[in-house]
């Protein structure tokens, strides 16, 4: 694996979508500013539009950065540089993860900070935790979708499903015996149910990102 | 020199008589002169954008009728020959020939025909320059 | 000799509608060779199977050396590849092109590269999306010539092209050349450069090579006898005859297999030759396809 060739590759797709890459981040600046203004409403208003925005970033910038390739046919012009399906596909990997890391980043410290900060409400941290953890797994669900299928139509697919997933798996997971005993209080209660989704979560975000590798490395058609 | 040499779509020839061609008119009206270097293969392929493999084979046909000598490692040069000019000037005699026997033919005529008729020609035409 | 740069051996692959059948190719260091053929007979599919972007199903594939797909990443540092399906990103300009390009291959020839912009009269300043057809054609061979790449591999370079341009392309193909290391390999349908600029031609029709040679030979080879049959005669019959038309008394054959011999033999079977024709590599094509599939449907 050429790493030197990667990075290069990451630069490319970060300068070819720089005006969203900008819009976004302020985007995320501008809800952290929402949210700093204090109020309940506010928070709560500021934390839905974050959710949002981190959880669009992701899949606006895979499908610009991946799918468009194929529609645009830039895709000959990618592949006959000196890399084979490796570069490319951990190109398109780090720089979507990447540029989706630092607002997911943000949020996940704003949000544990606040909530460690007020004390009513420290117990909502392994279910924030989760969450968190859910909506990196929309992403690389994302990721892995559109860089296998190479298709539009699979994305916008991915996306729903990914969505659908977010508020699925947080309605359930707040209804499980052990995370929803302790959710409320002014405590942090970390319980083994908690421990055993975030690890099932991380387990299946490391398996996508693999099985992507694995997939492509199989692909017969790069073109 | 080098842009001497043009090549043309509409002629019917094959490029590599046209270019055989261009070099012995060269050569014989003493543009380029006996010795004297000429385009390598690959420069006059790029000068006449042809491929390579056209000057080359126009190349190997004028170093076979002894028109160019062609030294290993070192380009090609016209053949040093005094009589050069009256040995191209007869090819292209041969060549006129060979077409008037040809088109005798296709009209239906007995080699003895056909002598008879460039005889008279030469009669007349001699006739007139005299 | 050196090593051919490319080379195919028994190269198979199997798609629902068209496959391509059991390809052998070489493609020696240092020549211009033309692919010809018709759409669909398989030109690019053989382009990207060379270029590691499509996996062979069967049989070998070696370019300038390496195996391909295995070891495409190295082979494609000498490689320059532009094809008719190749866009570059249309919101960056040819100038951010040239740097990102320069960036990846330490042989980029920045004065060569100034060479090109002014030969090709375009403006790196400007935004690919901005440019026309022949612009963004120019603009992608730009990319690939600057590097000087031992090999070049070119899928339809010319196609929509203007005059002016198209021979500004040709030439800067031809000086290519001027380095024996260096190779190219193009498909066209414009027959009429492949017939200028070419060193070696193959003719692919419908997922086979039907054949391939050197230019010359080719050109030497073919030909169309127009005859004349006094009312006695039968049709001579001449080796390698791919095509018989014109009418009973005023035969026209076509011959892949021409021998200056063949004109006394046909006289003296009372055929008279009226007319030896050479033929342009577009009417050999043709009448080598139609002769192909003449036999397959019979």
């Amino acid at each position: 694996m050429n790493y030197a060739i990667v990075k290069r590759l990451v630069l490319k797709d970060w300068y070819l979508q720089r005006w969203a890459i900008m819009a976004s981040l302020a985007g995320v600046v501008v809800t952290l500013g929402i949210i700093a203004t204090g109020g309940k409403v506010a928070f709560l208003l500021g934390l839905i539009l974050l959710i949002m925005v981190i959880i669009s970033i992701g899949a606006q910038m895979a499908v610009a950065t991946i799918v468009t390739e194929r529609k645009e046919q830039t895709l000959p012009f990618v592949m006959s540089l000196p890399i084979s399906y490796r570069e490319y596909t951990a190109s398109k990997i780090w720089g979507n993860l990447l540029i989706f890391l630092v607002p997911w980043l943000t949020m996940v410290l704003g949000s544990f900070g606040l909530l460690l900060w007020s004390p009513s409400s420290r117990g909502l941290l392994p279910y924030a935790a989760i969450m968190s953890t859910e909506i990196l797994l929309s992403t690389c669900l994302i990721l892995a979708v559109a860089l296998i299928t190479e298709s539009q139509g699979w994305a916008v697919a991915a996306i729903m499903v990914g969505n659908l997933a977010v508020n699925g798996i947080g309605y359930v997971v707040a209804h499980i015996g052990g995370i929803a005993k302790g959710m409320w209080g002014p405590t942090i209660q970390w319980s083994g149910a908690a421990s055993a989704v975030l690890l099932a979560e991380l387990t299946i975000v490391a398996l996508l990102l693999g099985g992507t590798f694995f997939v492509q490395s199989r692909k017969k058609d790069f073109l | 020199m080098h842009s001497d040499l043009v090549i043309s779509q509409t002629d019917g020839r094959p490029m590599y008589l046209q270019i055989m061609d261009q070099i012995r008119q060269r050569i014989a009206v003493g543009d380029w002169e006996q010795g004297k270097e000429i385009p390598s293969i690959r420069q006059l392929a790029v000068t006449l954008r042809v491929s390579v493999i056209t000057v080359k084979r126009a190349y190997m046909e004028l170093e076979r009728d002894g028109i160019i000598v062609t030294q290993q490692g070192k380009g090609s040069i016209v053949a040093p020959d005094p009589k050069l000019g009256a040995k191209l000037y007869d090819q292209e005699l041969a060549k006129h020939i060979d077409r008037v026997v040809q088109l005798g033919e296709l009209l239906g005529l007995t080699p003895k025909e056909i002598a008879s008729r460039v005889r008279e020609a030469a009669d007349r035409l001699t006739k007139e320059y005299t | 000799m050196n090593n051919p740069s490319v080379h195919f051996d028994g190269v198979s692959k199997v798609y629902p509608h068209f496959s391509l059948d059991d390809l052998s190719l070489e493609l020696p260091t240092g020549t211009i060779m033309g692919l010809i053929g018709a759409n669909g007979a398989g030109k690019s599919t053989t382009i990207r199977i060379l270029m590691g972007l499509v996996h062979q199903d069967q049989g070998r594939v070696h370019v300038l050396g390496r195996e391909m797909p295995r070891e495409q990443a190295a082979a494609k540092l000498d490689i320059g590849f532009v094809s008719e399906d190749m866009r570059l990103y249309g919101s960056a300009t040819l100038a951010w092109h040239m740097k990102f390009v320069r960036s990846l291959y330490p042989q980029w020839d920045q004065s060569y590269a100034d060479t090109l912009l002014r030969r090709f009269d375009l403006k790196p300043q400007q935004k690919i999306k901005g440019l026309s057809h022949g612009q963004r054609v120019k603009a992608a061979l730009l990319l690939a010539l600057a590097r000087r790449p031992l090999l070049l591999v070119l899928d339809e370079p010319t196609t929509g092209l203007d005059p002016v341009a198209r021979q500004e392309v040709l030439a800067e193909l031809v000086a290519v050349l001027t380095d024996e290391d260096r190779t190219i390999l193009f498909s066209s349908h414009n027959t009429s450069d492949v017939e200028q600029i070419s060193d070696q031609i193959t003719f692919i029709d419908r997922g086979r090579i039907i054949a391939s040679d050197d230019k010359e030979k080719f050109l030497d080879r073919w030909r169309r006898l127009r005859l004349v049959l006094s009312p006695e005669a039968d049709l001579p019959s001449l080796p390698g005859v791919v095509e018989v038309g014109g009418s009973e008394r005023l035969p026209v054959l076509v011959t892949n297999r021409f021998d200056p011999a063949m004109v006394s033999a046909c006289n003296d079977a009372g055929a008279t030759v009226q007319a030896v024709d050479p033929m342009t590599l577009e009417e050999i094509f043709v009448a080598n396809v139609h002769s192909r599939r003449e036999k397959q449907t019979v």
